[in-house]
């Protein structure tokens, strides 16, 4: 499935990917497109989350210093200490590497310049270093260095790990003579006088023109060797990519308390404890705190009604994150999930956005929505939908929401849906409520609207009876939102 | 070869090699430096290369430095098919230019390198730490030529100006601006404790105080850029980040009252002489947060564009308007 913009941003996925901290080139590219464990991808998707449960006790490992251990060494000098902190040698090499897939992306003929065996050498080097650290680690499903001992005794062919490249004179028989010449030549240019220089220096520029030359053979004799590993380089940043990943969503799990979903084999979502990570982060700053939610999903249509501003919408994006999030190999934010592997995640906002060519916005969501169901013919899809059908005349509008639900039903599906209109939790397969506007406070006319209703507003979702009538709160929303008091007359008298 | 150069910059690390017009014989001052410094590990680089992009790709125009082995330098990885020593790559920063990363390389071998280093002067400090990392014992810096981009100097250690016929024709005029230059790095930290504690603090375009350090409101107008004619007429003084040009020069010296400028340092006043004077005439003054030092002039007396001056002239003419030690780099 295809991760669009817009299904990452009005979920939150970019929000927390945006979060994601990998330390190399390789880990950085992994998190920009993460992989997606479709439905009978179940084992690799098993294999991430083990990786990522394995991680996440070596990392807390970490934090459990034994007596008398010094904390994380990360900047010490790399002797090695047996009570090392386990993930340490892998992690601090990380940000050392350079992205040299560039390099690769060539004709064989093509030889390397001196530079780029530079970077080649410093990532064999480092390379060796993350085999020996992730050697001694219990394994990562599906994670495996190939060795390159090979290529690296090409660049370092004395074996001293020293870090700098240079084209030695071991390289050509050839070489050393000349050097040896050109030498002692130039040692007899630093002694002449201004005369006898020209001369001297037109000879240096003949050898140095031949030392050119034959540099150049090692360089296209080391660029068809080292090119004959390809494969072997390429498949290295790979793993580190993905290990490097797999830190990364560590690290993004442990900061906000993220839990391992399991899987649900009969197609039904349970989220206990669910939070969107960004709206609490939101809340946070405003001193205010994200009420968890708890949500049940059976296949079919679900229906969530409750007052304006009761957080419905927030629900709906909590749910597509959390579906994401697993299918992207990620751990959830909720306390609880179980959750299966759907096809085809999609979340179609009421609000999103101007609709594009010459739609209006119900003509926008109607458009989605059919391209969304003859995309998913045949497979077995979640979608959200927020207050569908809100854009025309109610009446009809609620009639075509009721025939949706009705329609969902019959589909191999998930669905979940927002709505004011009446009668169409009747044929829902489930129905949530907000707890809606419980509170009684007075007293507090001077503060934030926004306060005043999140101070009366209990966002909890409860289960409601199918049919249970849509609650009518937006007079009360409105008085708390101090809409002029001329208009809340007209309205009030209308009611 | 008598030493010349290497007594006047001492120990100063690093030196910047500035020139007040192309061809002030900047490279020569360098190669002399180079010569006379041979005992030592030397990092060589450049600041500033705009400008003068297909010269340094082509080659034709900027002369090459001959190096000795063991030296180190750092340079665009572009230029490395225009350099001949044997080379060994030693480091690579993440200083982008047009052509390619700085690498810094090790020579192997004597010979000659193309050198195009980091263009902004902030990336500089830097990279002299990664020279002193590897070895080296001074860092030389080729700085860029020409009035405006004097910034490469901008950094700690020693300058050494070069100035030359290819400035103008007239002599007396080189004479002038050269004084100028060097009267500009001559500026120093105000006196008072107070104000150079509040300078070193001030992070806004413009800032005003009293010459004891006190800040004083600086009125505004509605675009929020300062209002010269209201500042007070007793004597003050105005922080300015950024460059000094002549409009701000000729606004400030037509309020006719006594103020101290202050600049981040002196490469930041790019104003002409003309403008620089009459704010002087005006009661004007200027003062640095940062102060910086040139070691010597080195003169030129040949231009490339065909008129020559008198060598002895040309070297006593600047010896007789300048404090400091003025060399004929040409002299053996």
């Amino acid at each position: 499935m295809e991760l669009t913009h817009e299904l990452r941003e009005h979920s939150g996925l970019q929000w927390v990917l945006d979060r994601l901290v990998p330390l190399s080139p390789f880990g950085r590219a992994a998190a920009r497109a993460p992989r997606w464990y479709g439905p009978g991808e179940e084992a690799a998707l098993a294999d991430e989350l083990d990786n990522l449960a394995l991680s996440l006790s070596l990392w807390d490992a970490k934090q459990l210093p034994e007596p008398e251990e010094q904390p994380c060494c990360c900047d010490a000098p790399k002797a090695v200490r047996p009570k090392e902190p386990p993930l340490c040698g892998v992690t601090r090499c990380l940000p050392l590497f350079h992205d040299i897939r560039g390099s690769f992306d060539r004709d064989p003929g093509n030889p390397f310049d001196l530079v780029e065996l530079f970077e080649i050498k410093h990532f064999l080097v480092t390379l060796e270093q993350v085999q020996q650290a992730y050697a001694a680690l219990p394994p990562f499903a599906g994670i495996a260095f190939p060795p390159m001992d090979a290529a690296l005794a090409l660049v370092d062919p004395d074996g001293r790990r020293l870090p700098a490249f240079s084209v030695l004179s071991s390289y050509h028989p050839g070489l050393g003579p000349l050097r040896e010449q050109k030498a002692r030549l130039e040692k007899t240019i630093r002694a002449a006088s201004e005369a006898e220089k020209p001369a001297l220096l037109e000879q240096r520029r003949e050898l140095a023109v031949r030392e050119d030359q034959l540099e150049l053979l090692v360089r296209r004799d080391l660029t068809c060797k080292l090119m004959e590993y390809k494969a072997d380089f390429l498949a290295n940043m790979d793993a580190l990519g993905r290990l490097d990943l797999i830190f990364a969503k560590t690290k993004l799990a442990r900061r906000y308390g993220c839990r391992r979903p399991v899987f649900s084999r009969d197609g039904s979502i349970t989220l206990r404890g669910l939070r969107h990570p960004q709206v609490a982060e939101d809340l946070l700053a405003r001193g205010e705190a994200f009420t968890p939610l708890d949500l049940e999903l059976n296949k079919g249509c679900t229906v969530i009604t409750g007052a304006n501003m009761g957080g419905k919408t927030v629900s709906l994006r909590s749910v597509v994150l959390s579906l994401l999030l697993f299918q992207c190999g990620f751990f959830v934010f909720a306390e609880e999930a179980r959750l299966p592997l759907f096809h085809h995640v999609s979340l179609i906002l009421a609000d999103s956005g101007p609709g594009a060519g010459g739609l209006s916005s119900f003509g926008k969501e109607v458009h989605l929505l059919d391209r969304l169901l003859q995309h998913t013919r045949g497979s077995f899809f979640f979608v959200a939908l927020d207050e569908f059908a809100r854009g025309t005349n109610p009446q009809e509008g609620a009639a075509l929401a009721r025939a949706l639900v009705r329609h969902l039903g019959t589909l191999d599906c998930v669905a979940l849906m927002t709505t004011h209109y009446d009668g169409v939790s009747d044929v829902a397969t489930a129905h949530y409520q907000v707890a809606g506007l419980v509170r009684e406070i007075d007293g507090d006319e001077h503060d934030d609207p926004r306060r005043r209703i999140a101070r009366r507003m209990d966002y909890r979702l409860l289960p409601a009876p199918p049919g249970a009538p849509c609650p009518r709160d937006a007079l009360r929303v409105c008085r708390l939102l101090k809409l002029d008091p001329e208009l809340m007359e007209l309205f009030q008298a209308d009611l | 070869m008598k030493k010349l150069l290497a007594p006047l910059v001492g120990d100063a690390s690093p030196v910047t090699v500035i020139g007040l017009c192309k061809n002030a014989g900047k490279t020569t001052a360098m190669r002399r430096l180079m010569a006379e410094l041979e005992e030592e590990c030397l990092g060589l680089t450049s600041v500033g290369r705009d400008g003068e992009g297909t010269d340094l790709v082509t080659g034709t125009e900027k002369p090459d430095l001959y190096i000795k082995a063991g030296d180190l330098f750092a340079t665009a990885r572009g230029m490395l098919p225009l350099c001949d020593v044997t080379v060994e790559v030693a480091r690579l920063t993440d200083v982008m230019t047009p052509l390619g990363e700085v690498g810094v390389f090790r020579a192997l071998s004597d010979g000659y390198i193309q050198l195009a280093g980091p263009s902004a002067a902030g990336q500089l400090p830097p990279l002299c730490e990664v020279f002193a990392s590897l070895g080296a014992d001074r860092v030389l810096i080729d700085g860029a030529a020409g009035r405006k981009s004097l910034a490469g100097a901008g950094i700690e250690g020693a300058a050494l100006l070069c100035t030359g016929a290819s400035l103008d024709r007239d002599m007396d005029l080189v004479v002038a601006e050269t004084a100028h230059t060097c009267a500009l790095f001559a500026s120093r930290r105000p006196e008072h404790p107070a104000l150079c504690a509040a300078l070193d603090a001030c992070a806004s375009r413009f800032a005003l105080f009293t010459p004891e350090g006190a800040p004083l409101e600086l009125p505004l107008d509605e675009a929020g850029a300062p209002r010269w004619n209201k500042l007070p007429r007793r004597r003050c003084v105005l922080w300015a980040a950024g460059g000094i040009t002549d409009p701000l020069l000729k606004t400030l010296a037509r309020r006719g009252a006594p103020l101290t400028l202050v600049a981040a340092d002196a490469t930041h006043v790019l104003a002409g002489r003309a403008a620089w004077d009459l704010f002087l005439r005006s009661g004007g003054a200027l003062a640095v947060r940062r102060e910086l030092t040139i070691a010597a002039v080195a003169a030129n007396p040949w231009s490339a564009y065909g008129w020559h001056f008198d060598p002895d002239q040309f070297v006593s003419a600047l010896r007789r308007v300048l404090d400091l030690p003025v060399v004929n780099v040409k002299e053996e």
